[in-house]
Parts: structure tokens; sequence; C-alpha cells
């Protein structure tokens, strides 16, 4: 394919790229499984690339795609090396910003959104992500009052996870 | 429990810093690597089907010098089988291509999915096409065989004879069977679960 499309497909990539890292680490469990969905996803937007028009966001277009090749496409490799899986929280946090139970809440949060089926982790993601309901019913091919009721329920299941 | 995600939100928009980068150096190799996607594994194993079914039916026949018998016994039959199976494959071959061109990544994951398993579902159909094609034209040769030409096969016994015929198609059909829900069961129990999950939430 044309070089200069391969060069402005991997510039987009490498500026947007935090949107695939974050699918990555919500859908995998290693560094191993993170770079593997990583590369699967790559290569799907860039074979969609051709076709992206530039009518929506390269960003909106990537939530799409990206989200298709965590849930639908994806086979996880059967190299599983075992590397240290990640700790769902190691995401930051300096201990002056937060006291130990909202860190601990944090935690649980997030290894409770890890036990969500891939549809429900696609919601929540979208929704962490600060997307709207029209936007996550845009980018799931839901309506919307089925985003909106699915959400409450994934809220709920959450609560359940949190509080059994 | 609101207040909870909110928390979760803000942490979760924090997380930037800790995430890995991958420089263009990093992305350009990944362009050239080769998919592992489902998509490319049912497109193999749809392949490797029809190849299965194509030598079935038509590579056997020129293989085998008893079976010269049992074929001038079945007389113009054969040709009629064999125009009837060509026309199958060419038509499923077609439909399969249709639909396997259908799925983008692009579309909303509720009718990539769908796609994915109509694409699937093309070559369920052929499979039934050639078991059904198979049992009804194995019974009808045998019929025919028995009938036309009895010195082919000898039999002390015809229920016993029929039996036994009758078992072998099961136990192959069975085989078979069981063979298809073994690999199409694995690669596909996880969409089929993601698909039943989102026609829920599409009404």
């Amino acid at each position: 394919m044309d070089k200069q499309l391969q060069e402005k497909f991997v510039a987009l990539l490498e500026e947007n790229q935090n949107i695939v890292h974050k699918i990555c680490r919500l859908y995998t469990n290693n560094q191993d499984q993170h770079n593997d969905l990583f590369q699967e996803i790559t290569i799907q937007l860039w074979r969609a690339f051709p076709k992206f028009r530039g009518d929506s966001k390269f960003s909106t277009w990537m939530y799409r795609v990206g989200l298709n090749t965590a849930i639908t496409l994806y086979r996880k490799s059967k190299r599983t090396v075992k590397t240290q899986d990640f700790d769902s929280v190691m995401f930051r946090i300096s201990s002056e910003e937060y006291d130990d139970t909202i860190e601990q809440q944090l935690k649980l949060m997030y290894s409770a959104v890890k036990e969500l089926n891939d549809i429900e982790k696609a919601l929540v993601f979208l929704y962490l992500e600060d997307k709207n309901y029209r936007e996550i019913s845009e980018t799931m091919g839901i309506t919307e009052v089925n985003a909106r009721v699915k959400m409450n329920r994934v809220k709920g299941k959450l609560k359940k996870i949190l509080n059994p | 429990m609101v207040d909870e995600l909110e928390l979760l939100k803000k942490d979760w928009q924090k997380q930037e810093a800790s995430l890995p980068k991958f420089t263009k150096k990093d992305i350009y190799p990944m362009l050239l690597k080769k998919s592992s996607s489902i998509v490319k594994w049912i497109f193999i194993i749809s392949m490797a089907e029809f190849a299965f079914w194509i030598f079935m039916a038509f590579g056997l026949k020129f293989d085998s010098e008893s079976i010269s018998n049992v074929e001038s016994a079945l007389g113009n039959t054969e040709i009629i089988s064999t125009v009837i199976h060509f026309s199958a494959l060419v038509f499923f071959m077609a439909w399969f291509y249709k639909n396997y061109k259908k799925i983008e990544s692009t579309d909303s994951p509720r009718i990539l999915m769908r796609n994915i398993l109509n694409t699937r579902k093309t070559v369920k159909y052929y499979i039934w096409f050639n078991l059904i094609f198979l049992m009804v034209g194995a019974t009808l040769a045998y019929a025919m065989v028995v009938n036309n030409s009895p010195d082919t096969i000898a039999v002390d016994n015809p229920m016993l004879a029929a039996l036994a015929f009758i078992a072998i198609m099961a136990l192959f059909i069975g085989g078979l069977l069981i063979f298809y829900r073994l690999i199409y069961g694995i690669l596909l129990r996880r969409l089929n679960g993601n698909y039943e999950e989102l026609k829920k939430l599409e009404v």
C-alpha cells in the first residue's frame, strides 16, 4: 500500500495509541497478551484504514475497531508465557492523593470490572472514557435507551460483586 | 455506587502516564505481521472443509478399481450426482465468499458478529447438504446395486447387510458431527456468547 498512507496511519496511531493500550489493559491479563492484542488491533485498524474517510474523528473510529477486535476478532494466543499479571490497579496513583480506603476501594473496583463479561466491559470502558450515552450507543450499535438500561444493570452487578 | 464509579472514572483517566508507549519504529513492523483473528481461522477451516468434500465427492472416484462394478450398476445416476454436487459446490462457495467479503471491523459489534456467524453458517449448510446428499445417495446406490448387480455384494442375510450399512453411515455421520462440534464449539463459543448478549440489547 502506498507509503504516504502508511506514514499517515502510523503517525495517527502513535498519537492515539493510549486508546488501544487501555482496551488491551481491560481485556488481557499480562504483558504478552497485551502486546498480542495491541498487534492484532493495529492490523485491523491498518486494514480498515483505506476506508477511513475522516468524517468521524480518528479516535472515535479507533474505539469501534479496537473494541470489535477485543470482543470479536481476537483469539488469545497460545503462547502463555508466565509473566507477572497486571495488578489491575498498578495504575499508579500517588499515595498523597488518595488515602488507603480509596486505594482499597479502587482496587476492588478494578478487579470487579475485570470480572464483567466482554460486552459489559466495553460499556464500562466507554463510560470510563467519559463518552456520553449517544456515543456509547453509536460505538456499540445499540439504542441509547438500551445502553442506559444495560449500564444501570452493570452498575448493579458491580455493586453486587463489591458487596456480596 | 455511582460515586464509586465516578471515582474510578477519575482514576482511569489518570493512568495515561503508566501506559506503554510505542514509537513509530515499533509500529511499522506490526503492519507487516499477519492477523490471527477468528475470521482468518474460519476462512482456513472452511477452505479445508470445502477441500475435504471436494476430495470425497470427486477425488475418490478416480482411485478405486473395485468401484467400477458399482458404477456400471449405477449408470447415469453417477453423472447426475456429479452435476448436482458440482453445482452445489459452486453455489456454496460463491455464497461463502459473498458473506466473507461483508465482514468489516468498522461495522457495529453486533453486525460484525452476525456477518461472521453467517459466513460460518454457509459452510454449515454445505456440510448439511453433503451429509443429506451422502445419506440419500448411498441409500439409493445401495438399493440399485443390490437390485441391478446382485453379484457385486454377496449377501446371505439382506437384513443384516442393511443394518451394517446403516451402522456404518451412522458412525460416519456421528463422527463428523462430533468433529465439527469440537472445532466450532471451541472456536465460536465466545463469539456466540457475546452475540447473544448484544442481541438482548437490541430490541
